[in-house]
C-alpha cells in the first residue's frame, strides 16, 4: 500500500532546463525513504516542490488525499522540512522561535508544545539563549524541534548532515530512528549513502530528474546501492 | 492569534529589542532636516510649499532604511520558508509585514515631525488632526510599495542599494500629492481644498496593497 504520498508524473522546467522529469512514486504511512543522487540531480527540487516551496510545472502531489495545488492549508499542516538552513530567528531565543512556529499552526498550547520539544532535542537548559549565540549542531537539533512543532505525518529532510560534526550527525541519526518508530514518513535527500541508509526502509536514485531506481532497503545491499548509483551516475550525461 | 498578529508582534519586538530600523531613520531624518535648515539664510521664512518639500523629503529618504530590514530580517536562515511552510497565508504574510512598516516609519515620524517644527518654525503647526491624516495615507502608500520592492529586492545579493531604485520612482506621483496637501495644510486652507486629493492618496494606497496581496506569492516563492 502507498496510498499516503502520492507523487505522479512531476515535471519542473527553469528557462528551458528540465529538472524533474516525470518523477513518480508512492510510499506508505511509517515509509522512511532516503533518496540518493548527485549534485543537479533535482534532489532539492523535488523536496521544495513537495514542500510547497517550489511550484511544479505539471504533475499532481497528495499527502492523505489532500492534494497540493487545491488544498495547500492541508497540505502544509501535515508537513515537517528540514533542510541545511535552520530556518531559525538568530536574534530570538530556542524558546521565542518554537513558541513564534508553534502559534503559527494555530496549536492549543504552544509554549508546551515547545518545551516538550526543547527537552526531547535536548536543548531546555538552553532555552532562554538566542539562537545566534548556538553551534552549527545546536541550530540543527533547534531546527528538528522546529519541522516537528505541527507534529507532521511527513517529514522532508534535505541534506540535513550538511556541515554537521560527528557527534551532531550521531545525534541527528539517533533523532531519526526514533522518528521512524513513531510511524512518520520520512524522505530524506542526501549524496551521502551511509547517513542516507541507516533508517531507510526504501532507497531511491535520482538522476537527471528521473528516479532511476526505487526499492525496499532489505531487497538492497549497499554494493547495490552503489553499483546502481554509480550507473546511472556515471550515465547523467547521456540521459 | 492569527497569523497576521503573530508575525506583526514578532517583527515589533524585534525592533523593539534592537531598534536598527527606528534609531536609523530618525537619525537619518535628524540630519537632513539640520543640513537643509543650514541652507536657509538666517532670520528669512520659508515658503509653505518649501517646508513641506523639506519634510517629505526627510521621510521619504530616511523611511527607505526601515523599510528594506522588514524583509531582509527574513532572508537569515531562510526564514521566509519557515513562514511559507507554514499555514499562514501570503496575503497575512504581506499585511504583517506592511503593517509593521506603517508603525515603524510612524515612529520615527514621531521623532522627526516635531524637529522639523522647532527647525522651520511652528507657524506651520495649523491642523494637527488633518496632517496625522495626511501622514498615515502617505506611509500606507510607502510601506505597500516599499513592503513589495523590498520582498523582491530581499533575494537579491544588492538589496540595500536596489530597493531606493525600484521604490522612488513609484512613489514620486505619492510624493508629489503629499508635498501639495500638506503645503495646502500649512497655508491653513479648508478641508474642501485638498480632499480630492486626499481621495488619490487613498487610491494609491489601496492600489499597492492589492497589487502586493496579488503578487507577493510570485515574488517570494521559490
Amino acid at each position: 500500500m502507498s496510498d499516503f504520498l502520492t507523487v505522479k508524473n512531476l515535471f519542473k522546467e527553469y528557462e528551458g532546463y528540465r529538472a524533474l522529469r516525470g518523477v513518480t512514486f508512492g510510499l506508505a504511512k511509517g515509509d522512511f525513504l532516503s533518496l540518493f543522487g548527485p549534485n543537479g540531480a533535482g534532489k532539492s527540487t523535488l523536496l521544495g516542490i513537495i514542500s510547497t516551496l517550489v511550484s511544479p510545472t505539471s504533475g499532481q502531489i497528495e499527502i492523505k488525499g489532500f492534494d497540493l495545488t487545491e488544498e495547500p492549508e492541508q497540505f502544509k499542516k501535515q508537513l515537517g522540512v528540514i533542510s541545511h538552513h535552520s530556518l531559525l530567528y538568530d536574534h530570538m531565543t530556542a524558546l521565542e522561535n518554537l513558541v513564534f512556529y508553534a502559534s503559527l499552526y494555530k496549536l492549543k498550547d504552544p509554549e508546551k508544545t515547545a518545551v516538550e520539544l526543547l527537552r526531547v532535542v535536548e536543548l531546555y537548559p538552553r532555552r532562554h539563549s538566542r539562537v545566534g549565540q548556538f553551534s552549527r549542531g545546536m541550530r540543527q537539533r533547534l531546527s528538528v524541534a522546529r519541522a516537528l512543532v505541527n507534529d507532521p505525518s511527513l517529514l522532508l529532510l534535505d541534506e540535513p548532515y550538511s556541515g554537521l560534526d560527528q557527534d551532531a550527525a550521531a545525534m541527528l541519526t539517533e533523532q531519526l530512528a526514533e522518528l521512524k518508530s513513531k510511524e512518520r514518513t520520512v524522505i530524506v535527500v542526501t549524496h551521502n549513502l551511509d547517513h542516507g541508509l541507516n533508517s531507510a526502509t526504501k532507497v531511491g536514485i535520482l538522476a537527471a530528474g528521473r528516479l532511476v531506481f526505487m526499492e525496499a532497503r532489505n531487497r538492497v545491499d549497499r554494493a547495490l546501492l552503489e553499483a546502481e548509483y554509480l550507473r546511472h551516475v556515471q550515465g547523467d550525461g547521456e540521459a | 492569534m492569527s497569523g497576521f498578529w503573530l508575525i506583526l508582534q514578532k517583527d515589533l519586538y524585534a525592533e523593539f529589542r534592537r531598534p536598527e530600523s527606528v534609531i536609523g531613520m530618525v537619525f537619518f531624518g535628524f540630519l537632513l532636516l539640520v543640513i537643509l535648515n543650514l541652507a536657509i539664510p538666517l532670520g528669512s521664512e520659508i515658503s509653505p510649499e518649501t517646508g513641506a518639500g523639506i519634510l517629505w523629503v526627510t521621510i521619504t529618504v530616511s523611511s527607505i532604511l526601515g523599510l528594506s530590514r522588514t524583509m531582509s530580517r527574513e532572508r537569515e536562515n531562510r526564514c521566509m520558508d519557515g513562514l511559507l511552510l507554514s499555514p499562514v497565508s501570503v496575503e497575512a504574510l504581506f499585511a504583517a509585514k506592511m503593517a509593521v512598516n506603517v508603525v515603524l516609519v510612524l515612529l520615527a515620524e514621531c521623532s522627526i515631525i516635531p524637529l522639523f517644527f522647532i527647525l522651520y518654525g511652528d507657524g506651520f503647526f495649523t491642523s494637527l488632526p488633518m496632517l496625522v491624516l495626511v501622514v498615515v495615507l502617505a506611509n500606507v502608500g510607502f510601506a505597500a510599495i516599499g513592503t513589495l520592492f523590498s520582498a523582491i529586492t530581499a533575494g537579491t545579493s544588492r538589496n540595500e542599494a536596489l530597493l531606493p531604485l525600484l521604490f522612488y520612482p513609484l512613489v514620486i506621483p505619492l510624493i508629489s500629492i503629499t508635498v501639495k496637501v500638506t503645503s495646502m495644510i500649512f497655508q491653513g486652507a479648508a478641508v474642501a481644498d485638498y480632499s480630492s486629493w486626499l481621495y488619490v492618496m487613498i487610491a494609491y494606497g489601496c492600489i499597492f496593497t492589492g497589487l502586493g496581496f496579488l503578487l507577493l506569492d510570485h515574488v517570494v516563492g521559490e
